[in-house]
């Protein structure tokens, strides 16, 4: 199974390598059919290899070579690296075909050859990053990644604002490598290997304050790359100065690179067994899907909303992977198990409709010249194909079925509401707000795409430049892929779920496919998890059933345990064929009963007035505003002030409203700390007097810390 | 600019005089005319210092502008009302060739809306003026360069020319990417509302500034009131606005009466009194109707309701119209009433005036009503007074002016009656001063039924020629003015009617802003306007 | 706190009884003139040119009156002598001038009419009348007659006033936004001929100018209970009362 997993990862890098190097040869007008070829190529390899490795059972580990008095270069593929290269490789996919049409904008005004480059540099980094398996080439790999996000995001880099928000996401980025790179040599530097496979069983070796240091500076560095709250700030930034292809890979597969992180560090190589490290997963990813959502909610840019969204998306990961490890940690592992899988799920629904909500977001971008919602308005009348997926996108991020995104929510919470059985008052207490913090997420989420699809695609248009056509076919095609994959994995849950538990066995102690799938219709009776009689009942009903539906029960099932024996149960694939029924039923109705009436269109009633403007209609923000009143006192997602310029107190000429969001972490960390290492500076910068004596003196006065520091320790 | 203190000892006409004369010596001539002082304007650079002196040093009551084309040049006539003098005009001419006359705007804010009314309709440019053009003659429906007010201008040739202007649009203040125009009207509530177009610039729930957008009904009653009869124009006094049509046609009454300086009969004098007060409470009684509804609390809105329907029947019993059409003529009444009359009408005020209280006593009691109504559209004294706002509004603000107390007319000296006046400005002190107002409304009409003495109902009394008249009376909404000039032939040269609800208007933007949404429906109710008196 | 339901219920059923008997409570109209036979010619004549409007027009001995045109002055009434007889009645429901026949709306809105109004420069009279259709004394919703927001679901159109220039566009516009099949009635004098405003370059001088017209109820203004009697004649509850020929007579 090795080779057949070898090969295509060399083809990976291959590709890649073909790509670079033609790049620097090809015209600039050839440069985007050369990306989406190469880039297409490629990651159709690393879904070959994520594929094999899924399927085979054996694990891919290969030591490439030695290099002196450092150490071995492995490279290794488990399931759970090749689960992340699956999605990377789909999102990465469907990214490159998109570029073929979307960056022949850029043809003339920035350099092709230069973002080709680094796009391909990239994709190479995530692939490696995600197959290594020694500290020194991950953290190098690591770096790889971030530099060269770092100048695609820049791209775009004459746009008033690009510098300062890749600056940002670089030097955020740059402290939580920092931060990792001293918690992984520090954990190297105990254990005496730089290979990963040699940390495996040292949690237990480096001690309580050890563990704690490395799983905290671990969670904070790879937070920074989720953009999990507080260090989220870069994310909203990043992506609207970004181009909409690098959009997509950075909220479908850079933000995952986050979750890989944690996933392999503090649950695979030093695994967190205590509550209150999970308690900490749990209550910073329910405050960054709450905070997410809600500026998400009152954003009015398409691609800042979608960043924000994405911060929501990972909290809500967070906030599952958080609550496993609380269920392993009071010994509930069947429970963990289901919360792991549900945040998996999530992560995959995330990285499918994410991606494409933001090529979305890029053909609108393309077309009507803006991103604006708030002088968009009416598309779906000259972007028919790129409005369907749109929706489709918008119905699946909001949670609703029969889309992907309803599956993992609702196991989610499914499985926040099994905390009843945790023994810990507190503990089901921080549950219980977390929970609710996630039914406020997930009802505000639909607001927010309301809005997101109403205001752009509805109504009229605001803006005074009217988009003349649909987005071409190599941009409705990805986006189309990534839709059909969303309705797949929201109608046929019960083979997803089996899939990620198989995935995640490194990290699940028991089965859990079988307390959330249960094989009713066929299969066994015979159930661990679930009373003799409630299964025998079941599956007589199932024998009926099962005569005329097909497939493995199709149905998700959550019971509660022994205190709270309710079972609830829902079916995405039984509710899609009744949902079709329906809806072919309504159309019959409907049809029959308006056959013969003509209808007459007239104008738009809008009071008399000779014709309504555009300025008349509603926009994002009014759409929004309140939710923004209603959570000012609270989080304070934006603040106005109004100034008036009067002619007389009777008259107004203008009044001027600004409005700037303010993001509590910033200003409540960020900002105080930039002013302190300026005043610090400051303070130090009294010591720079030209003086060579005491220049000379502050040398030896540092090399005397050192030593004494030396023989202390 | 800040309301100077009232001066220690009150103005008198000498007084006035002496210091106009020192602060403006050559600029202006005096001339003592009654009723009051006439200040001509010689030197037009001192018109808006003599505007700024009579408006805020002397706290006069700006009356209006009255425009007029005669020999080859404008006439502008702007009328100050003084506490203890009476009516003081100042008056400026200029020839057709001046391009434009110094606007008063920035010293008399309460000018804005008559000196863009002069510009749409005369053509006259104001220089200083910030925003002129698109008034009364909507944009979108007529030609820039129409001026029907001009004399050579025929109001009865309809086909000319006229090319719609499609791209107009309306000019929008809020500069925030977010807010948008929500647009109300000029058809809306079913057409039961009076047809305005409010665009309403908000951000979603808040609505940080709206603007009304008058003269959907402009009819043009000066212009066709032009060449016709005295007694013809009295007919469209007092029809175009129903809700004031007593008032009005007395205020035209009047300036004619004035005109030839007679006594009209005391029957017919205290019978206007009468008519007059029952169609402020009537009217009050529709306003407070309006406000209820606006709350939508529908007994309430159904109690106001039932009253104003019996007092428009107890109208038409006494009087034979239910808006009280047909009465008043030159030199008195057009008909007499009889004593059973008078007794029934009584009846009815008695029961309309019991009913109101009741009313009034409920709605003090009902909390989520005032709720609604409380700081709701509040006017400052300040706003109020640098506007001059008049009538109700005015007096929920403290602006306590009342022509029937400042300058009486029919018999209003011989009875004693409050003029009602709040502090807040706000919704609830609006509807306070229509409940109190409609107290003394009926105080009123008690009082001048038992002064009421047997006589003659009017006199005989032709239209004089070549001179000029000036009325006023007290309208439910507030001061209504008319003035009239009339030809050797006895007929109507210019027509000029300023109403209250015209004023007012200029001041509705003031209490409407930065309100919620849901609000709107109050502030608007509870200024009561009406737009036909404003749109003439 | 007032008891408000409470208190609305202890004032009973205020509703006027029409159409089921006849209305007869002082005040309710203003009456309408009448024809009238005087004792001479001249006298008729003299009737007719103290009229300011010229709905008087005298035919012999007799005096004809077009209420269409009449604008409740009065002053046939009290300005000349010998007056003009007045009638306390309000059926003045007619065929508009333009119409030849009338055919009353279907069944199905004899119970269920949504009426649009749209104020096209009245004086505020005929549009407060018509706001008075809905006070607990009218209350027109017992007989299945209801104001409606928006023309969209209106079936009768009632205009008032004379159509000013401004107000023309947005008129037009109400009267398309409305769904076949759909009505016009034009309330007031000023609806119909342009009252004592006419025709001038800022009004049209009637809705008949602007819009087909189906039926007419004259009056300046038409107390409510003549603009219910029209609605009722829509509906086809009620007939006309004053033919074509005696209106005008």
């Amino acid at each position: 199974m090795t080779a057949g997993i070898g090969f295509p990862l060399f083809l990976v890098f291959a590709w890649c390598a073909i790509g670079v190097f033609f790049g620097f040869f090809v015209s600039e007008r050839r440069i985007p059919a050369l990306l989406a070829w190469t880039g297409s190529l490629a990651s159709g390899a690393a879904l070959w290899a994520a594929v094999a490795s899924l399927i085979g059972n054996g694990e891919f580990h290969r030591d490439l070579w030695t290099v002196r008095s450092i150490g071995t270069v492995t490279i290794s593929l488990d399931h759970i690296s090749a689960f992340f290269l699956l999605l990377a490789a789909l999102v990465v996919l469907a990214s490159s075909i998109f570029s073929a049409s979307y960056l022949r904008r850029y043809v003339g005004h920035y350099s092709l050859c230069a973002f080709n480059c680094w796009y391909q540099i990239l994709l190479a980094s995530i692939v490696w990053i995600l197959i290594e398996d020694d500290v020194l080439g991950f953290l190098v790999a690591w770096e790889l990644m971030s530099i060269s996000s770092y100048l695609l995001v820049n791209f775009e880099h004459r746009r008033e604002g690009t510098k300062q928000a890749g600056y940002l996401m670089l030097a955020t980025g740059e402290a939580g490598f920092l931060a990792v790179s001293v918690a992984l040599l520090f954990l190297a530097s105990r254990v005496g290997s730089l290979e990963f496979s040699g940390f495996r069983g040292s949690s237990v070796e480096i001690g309580r304050m050890a563990h704690w240091s490395v799983f905290l500076l671990t969670f904070f560095g790879f937070s920074v790359k989720a953009g999990l709250a507080p260090v989220n700030s870069w994310l909203p930034r990043a992506h609207p100065a970004a181009p909409a292809n690098v959009s997509a890979i950075l909220s479908g597969t850079i933000l995952n690179l986050g979750i890989y992180g944690i996933v392999r560090v503090n649950l695979n190589l030093v695994p967190v067994r205590t509550a209150a490290e999970g308690s900490i997963l749990l209550i910073i990813g329910a405050i960054s899907a709450l905070l997410g959502i809600l500026y998400a909610t009152t954003e009015s840019d398409l691609k800042a909303l979608l960043a924000h969204s994405s911060i929501e998306n990972i909290g809500i990961v967070t906030l599952g992977l958080g609550a496993g490890i609380i269920f392993t940690a009071y010994g509930r592992p069947v429970l963990a198990g289901m919360a792991f899988i549900a945040a998996f799920y999530h992560m995959m629904n995330h990285s499918l409709y994410k991606s494409l909500l933001f090529l979305g977001a890029g053909a609108i971008d393309e077309c009507a010249g803006t991103r604006d919602l708030d002088r968009l308005g009416g598309l779906i009348r000259v972007m028919p194909y790129t409005a369907s997926v749109f929706l489709v996108g918008a119905l699946a991020i909001s949670g609703l079925p029969p889309f992907n995104g309803f599956v993992s929510e609702w196991l989610t919470l499914q499985t926040l509401l099994r905390s009843a059985e945790l023994p810990s008052t507190v503990m089901r207490l921080v549950f219980v707000l977390c929970g609710a913090a996630l039914a406020l997420t997930a009802a505000l989420a639909v607001t927010c795409f309301v809005k997101a699809f109403a205001m752009g695609f509805l109504g009229t248009s605001r803006s005074k430049k009217r988009p003349a056509k649909d987005a071409s076919r190599a941009e409705v095609v990805p986006m189309a892929l990534l839709g059909a994959l969303c309705l797949l994995l929201g109608v046929l849950p019960t083979y997803v779920v089996p899939m990620l538990n198989r995935t995640l066995a490194l990290i699940i102690d028991r089965e859990a496919t079988a307390a959330l799938v249960p094989p009713f219709f066929s299969g066994s009776p015979a159930h661990g998890e679930l009373p003799a009689a409630f299964v025998a009942d079941f599956h007589n009903l199932g024998a009926q059933v099962g005569q005329f539906l097909p497939g493995r029960g199709l149905v998700l099932l959550h019971r509660g345990g022994t205190e709270n024996p309710v079972v609830f149960a829902m079916s995405p694939s039984y509710a899609c064929v009744a949902l079709g029924v329906f809806l072919v039923l309504i159309w019959i109705v409907v049809r029959r009963t308006t056959a013969r009436r003509t209808a007459v269109r007239r104008e738009l009633w809008a009071g008399g007035i000779p014709r309504l403007l555009p300025e008349m209609t509603y926009t994002a923000t009014g759409f929004s505003n309140p939710v923004r009143v209603v959570f000012q006192a609270i989080f304070r997602p934006g603040s106005m002030g109004d100034t008036r310029q009067t002619v007389a107190v009777h008259f107004r000429t203008a009044i001027h409203r600004q409005r700037r969001n303010i993001y509590p972490a910033d200003s409540l960390f960020f900002y105080p700390l930039g002013d302190a290492v300026i005043w610090l500076a400051r303070q130090f910068a009294g010591m720079h007097h030209g003086r060579l004596n005491a220049y000379v003196g502050y040398s030896l006065g540092f090399l005397l810390i050192v030593l004494i520091l030396f023989r202390v320790s | 600019m800040t309301i100077a203190p009232p001066s220690h000892s009150p103005l008198d006409l000498e007084g006035l005089i002496t210091l106009l004369n020192e602060r403006f010596g050559t600029g202006i001539s005096l001339l003592k005319e009654a009723p009051g002082l006439v200040v001509r304007v010689l030197d037009q650079a001192v018109l808006r210092a003599v505007s700024r002196f009579l408006f805020w040093e002397a706290d006069g009551f700006f009356g209006g502008l009255i425009v007029e084309e005669r020999f080859g040049e404008w006439t502008l006539q702007y009328l100050f009302l003084l506490r203890h003098i009476g009516w003081v005009d100042v008056v400026v001419r200029s020839p057709f060739a001046q391009k434009a006359i110094p606007s008063i705007v920035a010293e008399v804010h309460a000018a804005d809306w008559y000196e863009r009314e002069a510009e749409d309709l005369f053509g006259i440019d104001f220089e200083g003026h910030p925003r002129l053009g698109d008034f009364i003659l909507h944009d979108e429906t007529w030609q820039e360069h129409i001026a029907p007010m001009r004399k050579e201008f025929d109001a009865a040739v309809r086909n000319f020319e006229r090319e719609p202007n499609q791209k107009w649009r309306p000019t929008l203040v809020v500069e925030d990417p977010g807010s948008f125009a929500m647009p109300v009207g000029p058809v809306y509530e079913g057409g039961l509302g009076e047809p305005i177009h409010f665009l309403l610039e908000t951000v979603g729930e808040d609505v940080i500034r709206e603007v009304p957008r008058l003269f959907y009904k402009y009819r043009a009653v000066e212009k066709i009131a032009e060449g016709k009869a005295v007694s013809d124009v009295l007919l469209l006094a007092e029809r175009f606005s129903a809700t004031s049509a007593f008032a009005h046609s007395l205020a035209f009454c009047q300036a004619i009466e004035n005109a030839v300086q007679v006594e009209i009969p005391a029957r017919a004098s205290r019978l206007r009194v009468v008519l007059a007060e029952l169609e402020r409470l009537r009217h009050h009684a529709g306003a407070i109707e309006g406000i209820c509804q606006s709350t939508a609390l529908s007994v309430s809105e159904a109690h106001a309701a039932i009253i104003e329907e019996q007092l428009l029947r107890a109208s038409a019993a006494f009087t034979g119209h239910r808006y009280l059409f047909g009465l008043n003529t030159l030199g008195g009444l057009q008909r007499d009433v009889e004593e059973s009359g008078c007794r029934d009408l009584l009846r009815a005020i008695d029961d309309a005036d019991s009913q109101l209280r009741i009313l009034e006593d409920r709605l003090h009691y009902t909390s989520s009503f005032l709720d609604r109504l409380e700081d709701v559209g509040a006017i400052s004294l300040e706003n109020a007074r640098d506007l001059d706002l008049v009538g109700p509004v005015g007096r929920a603000s403290g602006v306590a002016r009342d022509l029937r107390k400042a300058c009486p007319y029919a018999s209003y000296s011989e009875y004693s009656f409050d003029v009602p006046s709040e502090k807040e400005g706000d919704g609830y002190a609006r509807l306070r001063v229509l409940f109190a107002e409609a107290r003394e409304s009926a105080r009123l009409i008690q009082q001048a039924i038992a002064s009421l003495e047997p006589g003659e109902i009017s006199i005989p009394l032709d239209a004089p020629v070549s001179t000029v008249a000036f009325g006023w009376a007290e309208a439910p909404i507030g001061a209504a003015l008319h003035g009239l000039r009339l030809d050797s032939q006895g007929r109507i040269e210019r027509y000029r009617i300023l109403t209250p609800s015209f004023r007012n208007w200029l001041g509705f933007h003031l209490a409407a802003e930065d309100f919620a949404f849901q609000d709107f429906p109050i502030i608007l109710a509870t200024f009561g306007l009406s737009a036909t008196e404003c749109d003439r | 706190m007032s008891f408000w339901f409470w208190n609305g219920l202890k004032r009973g059923i205020q509703s006027t009884r029409y159409p089921r008997l006849p209305e007869t409570t002082p005040g309710v109209t203003p009456g309408r003139p009448m024809a009238t036979t005087f004792a001479s010619a001249e006298e008729a004549a003299h009737a007719a040119s103290g009229c300011p409007v010229g709905a008087i027009t005298a035919a012999g001995r007799e005096a004809l009156i077009d209420l269409r045109t009449c604008i409740h002055c009065q002053r046939c009434r009290f300005g000349g002598s010998p007056p003009v007889e007045w009638v306390n009645d309000f059926e003045w429901t007619q065929l508009a001038r333009t119409q030849t026949s009338f055919e009353p709306l279907n069944r199905s809105f004899q119970r269920s009419l949504h009426i649009m109004v749209v104020d096209a420069g009245d004086c505020g009279a005929c549009l407060r009348e018509i706001k008075q259709l809905n006070n607990p004394l009218y209350n027109i919703h017992r007989l299945g007659l209801f104001f409606t927001p928006t023309p969209r679901t209106a079936d009768v159109l009632l205009v008032v006033g004379p159509v000013t220039e401004n107000m023309r566009g947005p008129l037009e516009k109400t009267y398309h936004a409305m769904p076949q099949p759909k009505k016009v009635v034009a309330v007031g004098t000023c609806a119909i001929t342009g009252g004592v405003f006419g025709r001038t370059f800022a009004s049209a001088g009637g809705a008949g100018m602007v819009l087909p017209v189906d039926l007419e109820v004259p009056g300046d203004p038409p107390p409510p209970l003549a603009i219910l009697h029209g609605l009722l004649v829509l509906t086809g509850r009620k007939s006309l009362q004053l033919s074509q020929t005696a209106a005008a007579s």
